[in-house]
């Protein structure tokens, strides 16, 4: 690119990028792939010369259009005045004239489909007029900008210049407890949800909005939310303040396989490349583990305050979504991606995953019940739907009775680099049975309930227990560990009609042997 | 400090190695707009503002250093 100017702007502009002497258009390299027009408005006292350069420039900048190539894209940056001195307060000359200069460039915009028109006050307005210019280096360097500005300028520009050579993300990936709503679906309930009505549902309310709009401009939507399939179905149906539904997305993977698999299998159902993916999720652990997994897919920081989603939407489209015009074909572009889509349900193995999870330094802290963590328990058990094996409902009470009969009563928290999680799960033996196992959802998918039933298995063996009963209770909401304790090696001795099961396990057989990167800590 | 300003003068000049014999004799891209670009990374490394008396001054490493050592201490 080669670029005309009126000041000193190299440090701005990436290094192969070539410059015409100040203010001098008698040179236009032919060889150049494309042009830049950045001339900014003179820093001057007389009013009337001013006027007449910015006028003076326009000419110029007509001249430079009619001999360049056709085939070659001009970039024009708009005139901003960053420093102007009227002398009286309805002195607005220079600045009409800047803006004479800026219709002129749209006019022309419309008549050549090489130039692109810029508004360069899109970053100026960003920045005080004090940071924008700095006088010491306009007078020693003729910078028209402050040389402090160059590494935002130079992130602006990147981002521009990908918008024309349209080069913008296609997808977003949405997670939905916390992200698209407030609260958990799976505890909290369809109505319990927030969204809509007071804050914070307002604020996800008008992020829902602002995503559909984006959906309108062709960027496609899909879910990808560690949730019951069937729950969020009927969020999307009976929840009257619900903005984007099921018909909006092109897609969705609502499930309990880790994000990664499911995003993989996104990108090769809708065809479209993890290169042209955009990760949105509430949990950094999940954020961390795209990172990772898939370093192509873009995983921007997602806000800790549901008001600050307006900005957080704002960058977003700035970062990734901008372009420079939108087509029809990209406003059809949900659709027919929709109509596409091949349901693959690929299954893929990972072999890196343990990697992931030992990245994580996941700290299991298990603890005892005692007079401090037993209300935590038993409020556990009140609240915890999903993952829950037999659901039953304690109170504090109860939980102190069952340990003076003698139950064994532990519960978990878990921590990683992340953040501590604090006590997330709990287990509860009665003699030789499992009466109740559980684990908040936030913390699922990391293998942490293995790794929890493992030690506890090992420290009843310990104690002098062989055979481990245990039961399934189904609900509603626990359909994800019905065949949990088949995974963890039991044996199923009856299953009754309710769905219910019981099973068996020899702890003298049992594999207890618990992966490395589970730093276990036992109190 | 010393040490920054040669880190300093190996990145902004693009130098494979560095020396304190460096100035602007001896070194290619030491231009003006290399000047520039030298004001702005010691400016912010070191939190100062520089004069254009001193920024004039400023054609070697060790005028650098004896500018920077009076700007340092008061």
């Amino acid at each position: 690119m080669f670029v005309f100017r009126n000041n000193t702007v190299e440090r701005f502009f990436p290094k192969e990028y070539s410059f015409s002497g100040y203010d001098d258009i008698s040179v236009i390299p032919a060889d150049a792939n494309g042009y830049v027009w950045f001339y900014q408005a003179p820093m001057g006292h007389s009013r009337e010369t001013s006027i007449e350069e910015i006028l003076g420039y326009q000419q110029k900048f007509d001249f430079v259009l009619a001999q360049t190539d056709a085939n070659k894209t001009i970039i024009a940056l708009t005139m901003e005045d960053i420093y102007t001195l009227p002398l009286t307060d309805d002195d607005y000359a220079v600045r009409r004239a800047s803006e004479q200069y800026n219709a002129f460039l749209f006019e022309a915009e419309k008549k050549h489909a090489n130039l692109k028109v810029i508004d360069f006050s899109e970053f100026t307005r960003n920045y005080p007029a004090a940071d924008l210019l700095d006088w010491k280096f306009y007078f020693i360097s003729q910078m028209g900008i402050s040389p402090k500005l160059t590494k935002d300028f130079q992130a602006w520009w990147q981002r521009k210049i990908d918008s024309i050579a349209l080069k913008r993300k296609k997808c977003i990936v949405l997670d939905l407890d916390n992200t698209l709503w407030g609260g958990v679906l799976g505890e909290d309930g369809i109505s319990g949800i927030k969204i809509g009505g007071d804050y914070p549902g307002k604020a996800f309310a008008f992020f829902q909005k602002s995503l559909l709009q984006l959906s309108k401009s062709g960027v496609i939507l899909t879910v990808c939310s560690k949730n019951n399939e069937a729950d969020v179905l009927e969020a999307w149906e009976k929840n009257p303040f619900m903005v984007l539904k099921k018909e909006h997305f092109a897609a969705y993977r609502i499930n309990w396989t880790d994000k990664a698999t499911n995003i993989r299998e996104l990108a090769e159902e809708l065809n479209i490349g993890l290169d042209s993916f955009v990760f949105v999720d509430d949990n950094p652990t999940e954020r961390e583990l795209i990172r990772q997994m898939l370093p192509m897919v873009s995983v921007p920081e997602f806000p800790t305050q549901p008001y600050e989603l307006p900005v957080f939407f704002k960058k977003l489209v700035e970062d990734y979504f901008k372009v420079y015009s939108i087509t029809e074909e990209d406003k059809k572009k949900t659709e027919q991606y929709k109509a596409n889509a091949a349901r693959v349900q690929a299954q893929h193995s990972f072999s890196d995953f343990g990697a992931f999870l030992e990245s994580l330094d996941i700290q299991i802290t298990i603890e005892a019940a005692n007079e401090f963590n037993i209300p935590r328990i038993a409020q556990m058990t009140q609240k915890t739907n999903q993952f829950n094996l037999t659901t039953k409902r304690y109170t504090d009470a109860d939980v102190k009775d069952f340990l003076s009969n003698g139950w064994k009563i532990w519960c978990v928290s878990v921590a990683d680099r992340f953040g501590d999680n604090g006590i997330t799960g709990c287990i509860m033996i009665n003699g030789d049975e499992i009466d109740t196992f559980l684990l908040s959802c936030r913390i699922l998918g990391k293998g942490i309930e293995k790794a929890f039933i493992k030690k506890v298995m090992a420290l009843l063996k310990e104690d002098g227990i062989v055979s481990l009963k245990a039961a399934y209770q189904p609900t509603a909401k626990n359909a994800q560990v019905a065949d949990f304790y088949d995974r963890c090696g039991f044996t199923c001795v009856t299953e009754n009609a309710d769905g219910s099961k019981n099973y068996v396990l020899d702890l003298n057989a049992a594999d207890l042997e618990i992966e490395k990167y589970y730093h276990i800590n036992l109190k | 400090m010393e040490e920054k300003v040669l880190e300093i003068l190996k990145n902004v000049f693009e130098l494979d190695t560095v020396d304190t014999t460096c100035s602007q004799q001896t070194c290619e891209k030491w231009d003006s707009m290399g000047q520039l670009n030298l004001v702005v990374e010691l400016e912010s490394e070191f939190d100062i503002s520089l004069e254009p008396e001193e920024i004039g001054e400023m054609t070697s490493y060790d005028k650098i250093v004896e500018i920077l050592r009076v700007k340092l201490s008061c």
